[in-house]
């Protein structure tokens, strides 16, 4: 079911909605939030120099570190009296990041993620265990909100606690559950060793996760675990720019529909801020229209996506997001090229002869950059001859020049000596001086 | 292959101080002793190839220590006390058309003659080449 007309509008009339709304947006803005105001003024930008939607581009960018240097309502637009709530996110470091929303952005808010809801099939026969943690997270209390709104019955389960998220599965007979992917895969692992068939003993259809991306190995898993009825889909947000209702995969899989009318999306090369073309990968900025509490625009939000305008089949027409293939901040760029430990990563991934562990050293050696990354030897079938290694290091060598059109060396170590890593892997390590 | 072959342990180790002594390490606390062992690297590894008493357990322990080893079989023929026994060997390979990947020697053998442990890109072949050049290719059990 398409919750919203605005989900099938031709694109004319999107481009016409968003330019009205984005007008509206940029006045607002600039008329109420002074760190914004400083920017336009400095770029030289004023409110009526947006005629048309290509005119997005001459606005100057937001990003995280604005929320830092204004915290904590300093990028607020309402005065607190105004706001309906809070919600924060854990910042990367110190702070955490506050956001608020006025009555309007919370219906606002909770329609985009009714729409999400919908396009990942569920309907108001469902019964939602919602297991996100609450809290200040949005991602509860968006979901909660969103599935309430179609109709859904909602447990507010919170997460951890496998034993009590079974009974309540078993004996009230939950069909849609809202997680982390991670959390999702553990759970289900918690199911089978107690001894459950979800196929039989459960009525779990269908998973709503969000939170972290969810990579295609992890989507074949689940219905590995959950079992073959099982349907999944992923959904994107973040709470400077409302919580989840972003964007959503629907059920033909072939991307995440961007809410456009609330949300403009661009890519962009997170090296020199330049916008790219359609299709092309880069770091996703969004502009919100209409918001009141916390309007933003050209928010860099450091994932890394690509945009596909193309109809979809399930009757949508809003541009759709890749699933995310890593973030801007763990970009390298190598004599001039933009290069993502993502990439080198897959390229490992289809070489069995080494382990699933690396590590990239940059340096720079007489004025020219010099990736070397370093793989761990798992075949011993190699070790009978020197040539042996020496065809799997020019054959690694040639695949990454294939993948990332540069040079690198490949350093063959033996196995577990490299670092291994509990939490968030610290795989590079840049010698450059100047760090570009 | 024949009974003829040695098995040889080779292992991969980084170019990196102690990486070595730690094999030798491991293989001493496990009680195996070292009989040949040869080292050959390139800037950033090397393969370590060693002729241990107990090929097996070789295997199973560096293994379990993190270690990619590999057992492969070798020709080990006895390297008798005269001028050019060295290259009798190499030659007769030659003409015979086999090709000599890598060579190393074997010294400590009680008092007896030393072996040069020769990897070809054809052992069997090798072995009857050196038999019929009268040079005495040593059996596994001999070592
Ligand atoms: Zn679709």
């Amino acid at each position: 079911m398409i919750w919203s007309k605005e989900e099938t509008l031709p694109r004319g009339q999107m481009e016409q909605l968003q330019l009205g709304k984005l007008k509206e947006s940029v006045r607002y803005i600039y008329d109420r939030v002074a760190p914004y105001r400083a920017k336009m003024d400095a770029a030289g930008v004023k409110p009526e120099d947006i005629r048309e939607l290509s005119d997005l581009q001459k606005l100057p960018y937001t990003v995280k570190a604005d929320f830092r240097d204004n915290y904590p309502m300093g990028m607020f637009a309402v005065a607190p009296g105004e706001l309906v709530r809070f919600h924060a996110s854990s910042g990367t470091t110190g702070k955490p990041t506050v956001v608020g929303y006025t009555r309007k952005d919370l219906d606002v808010w909770l329609d985009n993620v009714a729409r999400i809801a919908c396009m990942g099939g569920a309907s108001k026969d469902d019964i939602a265990q919602i297991s996100f943690g609450y809290g200040t997270f949005t991602g509860a209390l968006g979901l909660h909100g969103g599935l309430e709104r179609i109709g859904a019955s909602v447990i507010p389960m919170s997460s951890g606690n496998s034993k009590k998220q079974m009974l309540f599965m078993q004996d009230i007979g939950t069909t849609l559950l809202v997680a982390t992917p991670s959390y999702a895969l553990h759970l289900g692992e918690e199911v089978r060793e107690a001894g459950l068939d979800p196929e039989k003993d459960l009525k779990l259809r269908i998973g709503l996760f969000g939170g972290e991306g969810m990579t295609e190995p992890m989507r074949a898993e689940m219905q590995k675990i959950w079992g073959k009825g099982f349907f999944c889909t992923q959904n994107y947000g973040m709470s400077e720019l409302c919580g989840p209702g972003v964007s959503g995969e629907c059920e033909a899989l072939t991307g995440m529909h961007v809410n456009e009318d609330w949300f403009i999306p661009e890519i962009i090369d997170p090296a020199t801020g330049q916008v790219l073309p359609e299709g092309q990968s880069g770091e996703l900025v969004i502009t919100c229209l209409g918001k009141e509490a916390l309007p933003l625009m050209r928010y860099r939000t450091g994932d890394l996506t690509k945009l596909d305008y193309a109809p979809c089949p399930c009757g949508r027409t809003t541009v759709r997001m890749a699933n995310l293939f890593g973030r801007a901040d763990d970009m390298l760029v190598i004599r001039g090229v933009n290069v993502f430990p993502t990439q080198i990563e897959e390229v490992l991934l289809g070489v069995p002869e080494i382990g699933p562990h690396y590590h990239i050293t940059v340096e720079r050696i007489e004025y020219l950059d010099m990736m070397t990354i370093a793989v761990e030897l798992i075949d011993d079938r190699l070790l009978d001859s020197y040539g042996q290694l020496d065809e799997l290091e020019k054959r690694i060598q040639k695949r990454m020049h294939d993948v990332l059109g540069l040079a690198t060396k490949i350093k063959l170590v033996a196995p577990h000596s490299l670092q291994r890593f509990e939490g968030k892997a610290k795989r590079v390590t840049d010698l450059r001086k100047d760090g570009l | 292959m024949g009974e003829t072959m040695i098995s040889q342990v080779s292992i991969f180790v980084d170019n990196r101080p102690g990486s070595l002594w730690e094999v030798t390490q491991i293989l001493g606390e496990e009680g195996i002793n070292i009989r040949a062992v040869a080292a050959y690297d390139t800037p950033e590894f090397g393969i370590l190839r060693m002729v241990v008493d107990q090929v097996a357990s070789a295997k199973d322990v560096l293994t379990r220590r993190g270690f990619v080893v590999r057992i492969t079989e070798v020709v080990g023929a006895e390297l008798v006390d005269e001028k050019g026994s060295l290259g009798r060997m190499l030659e007769a390979l030659a003409k015979g058309g086999v090709n000599v990947n890598y060579i190393y020697s074997f010294v400590i053998r009680g008092g007896k003659a030393p072996v040069m442990v020769f990897h070809t890109d054809d052992n069997e072949k090798a072995c009857a080449i050196l038999g019929e050049a009268k040079i005495r290719v040593v059996e596994a059990g001999e070592l």
